[in-house]
């Protein structure tokens, strides 16, 4: 019996301890770190109490009623019971709770400060343009999102084919992408760090797998990452990545892929002029060591079920460590 | 031969024939609700997305809330008139006669009016309390 009640605890304890480390880090809404998800987790946690108080005072009645003075309760009570606690308390306690909600709701289309980031949902990936104001043309990127702390940025949102969802849960509400329709949502860090962000609309068989990492940065920070963001691509000199820069031309990666400053333009795929620099791989499916290049090259459809780049699993080893090394310089 | 208690039996007939015809009354303000709730709904649906002045509406609307709301009263004024446990002091009207099922009725017609207000006021809130478009 000890040793039961001793296992239940230890499993009871893991599981919660599962349940509490889902709420830490990255990708949690509970731990607000932006202007719209501080609202969204005020109003959770307001309504969590409002939850356990009415939790807690219907049991203990029932409780009372039924164990601490069983018994028949007076008509007049009874009666008083239900239309006071069964009508009145939580007509006014919903409409209190639903006019304070309605009250402190975050406009998710306030205009920004000036910086628009247009994302578009691919399968399974994410196509980022740069529109600072004024711009007439983008600054490409994909499958990462960078801003600057403090400013309100607007995201203009689309999809290619299928409805996807843009979810940055540390920083905001969440905002569904058509296919030929535009949505927007703005969004404001107040702490610079990187969150997770999240295809959050089923979109096929790698939706799990469609997700991004989105950096805050000081402002200054980021205005200087946006201009060498807006730069061509500096050809990595080692000798290794020169030997993969032939090999990425050879196998003619670049008609799905562009690499700013060489003959690469292919529009089919995601951006690569500085995925070297990036946080992840293959829309947050991997880090992005060079071994984590090694890894997408050679087992892509296996990191990532039906995607639609082929896997280079033909390749010498090799040629894998030594395209990695010229992706991985591409700064 | 007639027996005494005919008569009476007949003149309840008589008195609460409605019920008898019908019990649509009952689904007044339950039916104020819904069409409230949709043109609400429907009518700033289409004035956010054709353009127009979502000011001028969410006025005309929470005008519109107020007849609701007053259209409610004077049902359940009615209901509660119509049950009158005031008077016969009989709140539960477990008799299965006439003038029961005629006062249960109002019973629940009253108590129908009152969830229907408070869904009118719910339904109402995001007019007054949410700006623009949103």
């Amino acid at each position: 019996m000890r040793g039961f009640r001793h296992t239940v605890t230890l499993a009871g304890g893991l599981v919660g301890s599962g349940l509490m480390s889902g709420c830490t880090g990255q990708q949690s809404a509970l731990i607000p770190r932006g202007e719209d998800a501080a609202v969204q987790s005020t109003l959770f946690f307001v309504m969590l109490v409002g939850a356990v108080v009415l939790w807690l005072m219907l049991n203990g009645l029932f409780f009372y009623l039924t164990r601490v003075r069983p018994g028949a309760v007076p008509q007049r009570l009874a009666n008083g019971m239900i239309i006071i606690g069964g009508l009145v308390v939580p007509a006014v306690l919903i409409g209190a709770l639903l006019a304070w909600g309605l009250s402190i709701l975050p406009d998710q289309q306030r205009s920004g400060d000036g910086l628009t980031i247009r994302v578009t949902g691919e399968q399974w990936w994410w196509r980022v343009e740069y529109w600072p104001e004024g711009a007439e043309a983008p600054i490409v990127s994909a499958n990462e999102i960078r801003m600057p702390v403090g400013e309100r940025v607007e995201f203009a949102l689309g999809a290619k084919r299928v409805i996807h969802s843009f979810w940055i849960p540390a920083l905001g509400g969440k905002m569904d992408m058509f296919p030929g329709r535009d949505t927007r949502v703005s969004l404001k860090a107040t702490e610079p760090g990187v969150y997770r962000g999240q295809c959050a609309e089923f979109c096929g068989a790698s939706h799990a797998w469609m997700a991004f990492a989105a950096e805050a940065m000081p402002p200054a920070d980021f205005a200087a990452w946006l201009d060498h963001e807006a730069s061509a691509a500096v050809a990595p000199s080692t000798p290794d990545a020169v030997a993969g820069a032939e090999i990425f031309a050879r196998e003619g990666c670049g008609a799905c892929h562009t690499v700013r400053g060489t003959d690469h333009i292919g529009q089919v795929g995601p951006d690569l002029t500085h995925v070297g620099a990036r946080h992840t791989l293959g829309a947050g499916r991997l880090g992005a060591t060079l071994e984590d290049f090694a890894a997408w090259i050679s087992h892509t459809d296996e990191l990532k079920p039906e995607v639609e780049m082929p896997a280079y699993g033909h390749l010498p080893e090799e040629e894998h460590r030594l395209l990695a090394a010229y992706l991985k310089g591409l700064q | 031969m007639k027996t005494p208690q005919e008569p009476r039996a007949q003149e309840e007939r008589r008195e609460f024939r409605e019920e008898a015809e019908s019990l649509f009354r009952i689904t007044f303000a339950p039916v104020i609700w819904a069409a409230h709730f949709l043109l609400c709904y429907c009518t700033l649906a289409v004035v956010c997305a054709k353009g127009g002045d979502p000011d001028f509406w969410r006025t005309a609307l929470v005008g519109l809330t107020l007849v609701a709301l007053l259209a409610i009263t004077w049902t359940g004024w009615r209901a509660w008139r119509q049950w009158d446990a005031h008077n016969t002091g009989d709140y539960a009207n477990a008799r299965g006669e006439d003038e029961d099922r005629h006062q249960f009725l109002g019973q629940a017609a009253l108590l129908l009016a009152i969830i229907s207000a408070i869904g009118v006021i719910y339904t109402a809130l995001p007019l007054v309390l949410v700006e623009g478009c949103r």
